[in-house]
């Protein structure tokens, strides 16, 4: 049984997630030691020597985009094109038999998500995590909606190839492709978003109510905003800048040591990878 | 600016740092209470450390335990379940209570609380 990392990377033009992937395989392979195939429909921004640290680079045709808002920090803020429509795709896509994906702005610090291969259940991801700024209450990570179903990240989440599996990541596609009619029926917002989509599946399997269809996966995720900034990156530890309650503009420092942290604010990390 | 209400400011930065940090520690300890065992996840706690002893003082030695994702676990040597959930929990707590006293012990300026 083959066991490896699945990550999406498609350049914008101003956010170089190809950068941010090869980031995350050599993490990956520091804590995990797992191999690291990414996806990306802007190959040519790939270098020879970054192309190495991967298993496989695999081509995709560039899907359909979205617009959206990227924060770099609390002031000031970016329109750019996310190109976010080929995660559904994962299960055809993968190499492995057994499957962790990762957001590309997912810093890996420990070894923990290694209990995903020893374990009984099919999909895992995480239905909760935590803001490393103590004062946010964001109610969207809770439920979709106020009034809606349960919030799943997809931002990291485990797969073992079955025929349970694929029907999943069909029912994925059939969601995306009518995602029109499915965010009426749930509420939701016109911009197309992965957790959305995810959460809605999950919903779905479990029979359209609360259910444990999808297991938790190991370990905790933590995450900072885009309206944060990334202070440093240094091994295991994870340093940040968290906005302050009603002082815009002004930040306080957080930091975390051996945890995995996703971190959103693109512009920030790109500046530490690069630096 | 008033001095007073300058070192007051720098007071509530310094304060709010602080409580940020004990949270993230918490939450870090709770995570690290987490024992992976038999395809089952557990998180260690004074109740699941008790009822194994109370299973090993009444000489059962296999039993099934219910884990985090309520499924039930075949636990064939409670012994040593029991010996890797009190290492588990040990640690766990050694490492808190070193980061906690690092962090209330640290000079008071925020560099020193974030650098854990």
């Amino acid at each position: 049984m083959s066991n490896g990392v699945l990550c999406f990377a498609h350049n914008n033009g101003k956010i170089d997630y190809l950068k941010q992937a090869t980031f995350l395989a050599k993490r990956v392979k520091k804590y995990l030691n797992l191999p690291t195939t990414v996806v990306t429909s802007t190959p040519k921004d790939l270098t020879a020597k970054d192309k190495k640290i991967f298993d496989s680079v695999i081509e995709v045709e560039d899907q359909n985009s979205n617009l959206k808002r990227y924060y770099n920090g609390t002031l000031h803020h970016h329109q750019l094109v996310f190109k976010n429509a080929s995660r559904s795709n994962s299960y055809d896509l993968t190499p492995y038999e057994n499957t962790i994906v990762l957001d590309t702005d997912y810093i890996i610090c420990n070894d923990t998500l290694l209990n995903c291969f020893n374990q009984t259940q099919n999909f895992l991801i995480y239905d909760k995590a935590t803001d490393l700024c103590d004062w946010r209450k964001l109610e969207e990570f809770d439920y979709i909606k106020d009034t809606g179903i349960k919030f799943y990240w997809a931002t990291c989440f485990f797969f073992t190839k079955n025929s349970e599996t694929k029907l999943f990541f069909n029912l994925l596609q059939h969601i995306q492709k009518n995602y029109e009619h499915y965010r009426k029926v749930y509420n939701l917002d016109k911009t197309f978003r992965n957790d959305h989509l995810f959460s809605i599946g999950i919903h779905m399997m479990n029979g359209f109510e609360k259910g444990d269809w999808a297991g938790q996966l190991p370990g905790k995720m933590f995450y900072s905003l885009d309206r944060d900034f990334v202070h440093s990156i240094k091994d295991n530890c994870v340093k940040i800048l968290v906005e302050k309650q009603n002082y815009s503009g002004e930040y306080v420092l957080a930091s975390t040591k051996d945890c995995n942290v996703h971190l959103m604010n693109k512009f920030s990390l790109a500046e530490h990878i690069n630096g | 600016m008033d001095e007073a209400l300058a070192k007051a400011l720098e007071f509530s930065n310094f304060t709010a740092t602080l409580n940020g940090q004990k949270r993230i520690l918490h939450e870090k300890y709770l995570d690290d209470l987490v024992l992976y065992y038999n395809n089952g996840k557990f998180s260690i706690s004074k109740e699941t450390l008790n009822f194994a002893h109370m299973l090993i003082s009444n000489n059962v030695n296999n039993t099934i335990l219910i884990d985090d994702n309520n499924n039930p676990i075949d636990i064939a040597d409670v012994k040593d379940f029991h010996g890797l959930a009190l290492q588990k929990y040990a640690d766990a707590t050694n490492k808190y209570l070193t980061s906690y006293k690092r962090l209330i012990a640290t000079k008071r300026s925020v560099e020193s609380i974030v650098d854990v």
